[in-house]
C-alpha cells in the first residue's frame, strides 16, 4: 500500500470523499493504536476498543460523506475527541463512572456530532430488529431491492415469482410490514 | 386501499422520477389528502433507515475486515507490551514518589546520623597530639623480607617503636620531661640523642591535666647528662616572642622556628600558649625556647584544619610538676639547672649545645 498517498489529513479525507477504501483503512490504521491505549488505560478491553474506535471512525465517515464535516482540527484530535466521548457514556452506562480519565490527547466537546450519532445509531438498531422480525423471504427481498438495488427482473429470477407484478405485490406486502414493525417502536424525535 | 401500484408512484415521486404533469397532480393530490402525505413521509422515512442501515453495515463490515487484516498483521507480544506500557503509565506516578520518598528517607537517615555523630567527630579531629606512629608494618615487613634472604642467620629481627616522640632532659641526674600521651599504654620506653647515647628509662611521675610526663634514667651505667645549658622560665612569655624548638618528627632532629602566637592553648586552655611553629607527629614533648634559651613550654599538640596553630604547655606548670614529685618522692634530688648558657649566643651555637640533651622517646608496647 502506498502509505505516502495519505499522508495529510486532506488526503485522507480526500479519499475518503471518493469511496478510497484505502483511505480508510490507512485512517483505520493509524490511530487504532491510540484509541486502543486510551480505553485500555481507562478499564476496557481490547474488544470494547474496537468497537468504541469502529463507532467513532462511522461517526467521521459518515460526517465526510455527507460534507458536514467543519474540522477545525486535527483527524486524530477528531476521532479522539469522539471516542472519549463515545467511551464515557459506554463506561456510565456501565454504572462506572470513572472518576479520572488519564487522557493522552487533547480533545473537544463536540457537542453536536455524538447525539446526532446516538439519534441514528438507535435508528438503526429499530430497523435492524424489525428486518429481522420481518423473516425470509421478505427481509432479503427488500435488502435486494432498496439497499442492493437489484432490478425487478433479477428479484423475480432469485424468488421464482411468476412475474414482476406478483413481485411487486409481494415486495408491497413485506413494506407494509416493516413499516408496522419500524414505526411501532421508532419515534422520531423531533 | 393502497396497492402496490400507490407504492410504485410514491416511490417514484421520492426518487424524482415522475414525470412532470404526474408530478405536479401527485402534489396536489398530497395537499388534498393528509393521510397519502403521512404515508408518503413514513415511507420515505423508511426507505431511508433502510438505505441508512445498509450503508451503515457496509461500513461496519469494511472495518471489521480492515480490523482483522491489522490484527493477523501485528503480534500478540505486542499487546502483551502495551498492557505493560499501560501498567507503567498508570502507575508512574506513584512509583515516582514511591522512588523518592525511598530516596529521601535513604539519604535522610544517612545524614541525621552524620549529624549525630559529628561532634564527637570533630572534636576528634580538632586537636591532634603530636606522637608518632612509627612505620610499624613496613619496617616488619623488611624484617621478614631480609629474615628470607639471610635464612641461615637465625638472628631474631630487633623489635621496633611502636610509637615516638621527643623528650629532653630537666636535671642533670637523669630526668627528662616528654608528654604524657606519648608515652601512653607504654611496656617499656627508650630514650636516644642525636649523639646517639640510648637509655632506659621509666615513668616515675605524671600530670596527665598538663598532658606532661617526667622519666628517670634507669641504666646503671648512666653517669649523667652533664651541666644543661637552659633554664626553665617561670613567668609567662610574652607575645610576638620568637620561639623555636628542636624534635623528632622523623629519624634525625628537626628544627622549627615561629612565634609565641597566644597566651592561651586549645579553646582558651590557661595552661597552654599557642606558637606559629609548623609541627609534626613526633613533635610532642620537645622544648620550647625563647631567644634567650630559656625553655617557656612543652610542644603537645596543634589544631586540624587550621594553619600555625600548635600548642605548647606552659613551662610554669613544668616546675609546678617537679615540686609536686619532690614533694610526692620525698627530697628526690632534682636539681634544676640555674645557669644560661645559651643567653647571647647566635642561634646556630644554641642549637649546637641543645641537640645533646633533647631525646628521641621510643615507645614499645
Amino acid at each position: 500500500m502506498r502509505k505516502s498517498l495519505y499522508e495529510t489529513d486532506e488526503a485522507i479525507m480526500e479519499g475518503i470523499r471518493n469511496d478510497d477504501d484505502r483511505a480508510l483503512a490507512h485512517l483505520y490504521k493509524l490511530y487504532f493504536p491510540m484509541i486502543s491505549h486510551f480505553i485500555i488505560s481507562n478499564s476496557g478491553t481490547d474488544d470494547e476498543a474496537k468497537d468504541i474506535y469502529q463507532e467513532g471512525v462511522i461517526v467521521f465517515y459518515e460526517k465526510i460523506k455527507g460534507n458536514s464535516l467543519e474540522l477545525s482540527c486535527q483527524i486524530k484530535t477528531y476521532l479522539y475527541s469522539v471516542c472519549r466521548r463515545l467511551w464515557l457514556k459506554r463506561l456510565a452506562e456501565k454504572g462506572r463512572y470513572a472518576n479520572r480519565i488519564e487522557d493522552s490527547e487533547n480533545y473537544l466537546s463536540l457537542e453536536e456530532d455524538v447525539p446526532q450519532h446516538e439519534e441514528n445509531e438507535r435508528q438503526f438498531g429499530v430497523m435492524a430488529e424489525a428486518l429481522d422480525q420481518l423473516g425470509e423471504p421478505c427481509r432479503t427481498l427488500l435488502e435486494d431491492f432498496y439497499i442492493r438495488s437489484q432490478g425487478m427482473q433479477d428479484i423475480v429470477e432469485k424468488f421464482g415469482y411468476t412475474n414482476t407484478d406478483t413481485a411487486k405485490n409481494q415486495k408491497y406486502k413485506c413494506l407494509q410490514r416493516l413499516k408496522k414493525l419500524f414505526f411501532t417502536s421508532y419515534k422520531p424525535e423531533v | 386501499m393502497f396497492d402496490h401500484r400507490i407504492y410504485e408512484q410514491i416511490e417514484r415521486y421520492l426518487a424524482g422520477t415522475l414525470p412532470a404533469e404526474e408530478k405536479a397532480s401527485f402534489e396536489a393530490l398530497l395537499l388534498s389528502d393528509p393521510r397519502l402525505a403521512d404515508q408518503v413521509q413514513e415511507h420515505r422515512q423508511v426507505l431511508q433507515a433502510m438505505q441508512h442501515y445498509g450503508k451503515r453495515q457496509q461500513l461496519r463490515h469494511k472495518l471489521n475486515s480492515i480490523h482483522t487484516e491489522m490484527e493477523s498483521g501485528s503480534q500478540t507480544a505486542n499487546s502483551e507490551l502495551i498492557a505493560w506500557k499501560v501498567f507503567f503509565k498508570k502507575h508512574a506516578q506513584t512509583m515516582a514518589v514511591a522512588a523518592s520518598v525511598s530516596l529521601l528517607s535513604v539519604f535522610g537517615t544517612l545524614w541525621s546520623v552524620q549529624q549525630m555523630k559529628k561532634p564527637v567527630q570533630q572534636q576528634a579531629a580538632r586537636y591532634i597530639e603530636l606522637r608518632r606512629e612509627v612505620e610499624k608494618i613496613k619496617k616488619e615487613q623488611r624484617a621478614i623480607i631480609n629474615g628470607i634472604a639471610s635464612a641461615d642467620a637465625a638472628a631474631p629481627a630487633p623489635r621496633s617503636a611502636r610509637f615516638s616522640g621527643t623528650g629532653f632532659a630537666i636535671s642533670p641526674d637523669g630526668y627528662i620531661v616528654t608528654s604524657s600521651h606519648v608515652i601512653q599504654g607504654a611496656d617499656s620506653i627508650l630514650i636516644e640523642n642525636k649523639a646517639g647515647l640510648k637509655y632506659k628509662v621509666t615513668e616515675v611521675h605524671r600530670n596527665t591535666d598538663y598532658d606532661l610526663t617526667i622519666l628517670k634514667v634507669e641504666d646503671p651505667s648512666f653517669a649523667g647528662f652533664g651541666k644543661l645549658p637552659y633554664t626553665f622560665k617561670t613567668a609567662t612569655s610574652d607575645l610576638g616572642e620568637r620561639v623555636y624548638t628542636l624534635g623528632f618528627p622523623r629519624e634525625d632532629i628537626v628544627f622549627g622556628e615561629g612565634s609565641l602566637s597566644s597566651a592561651s592553648g586549645f579553646e582558651g586552655d590557661t595552661t597552654s600558649y599557642q606558637i606559629s611553629i609548623p609541627l609534626n607527629p613526633g613533635n610532642s614533648g620537645g622544648p620550647l625556647l625563647d631567644d634567650k634559651g630559656n625553655v617557656i613550654g612543652v610542644i603537645n599538640g596543634k589544631q586540624a584544619g587550621q594553619e600555625g596553630a600548635a600548642f605548647a604547655v606552659k613551662s610554669s606548670y613544668l616546675m609546678q610538676m617537679v615540686r609536686e614529685m619532690k614533694e610526692r618522692e620525698n627530697g628526690a634530688a632534682v636539681s634544676l639547672p640555674q645557669q644560661n648558657n645559651l643567653s647571647g649566643t647566635s642561634r646556630t651555637q644554641q642549637l649546637k649545645k641543645l641537640q645533646d640533651y633533647i631525646f628521641v622517646v621510643k615507645v614499645y608496647n
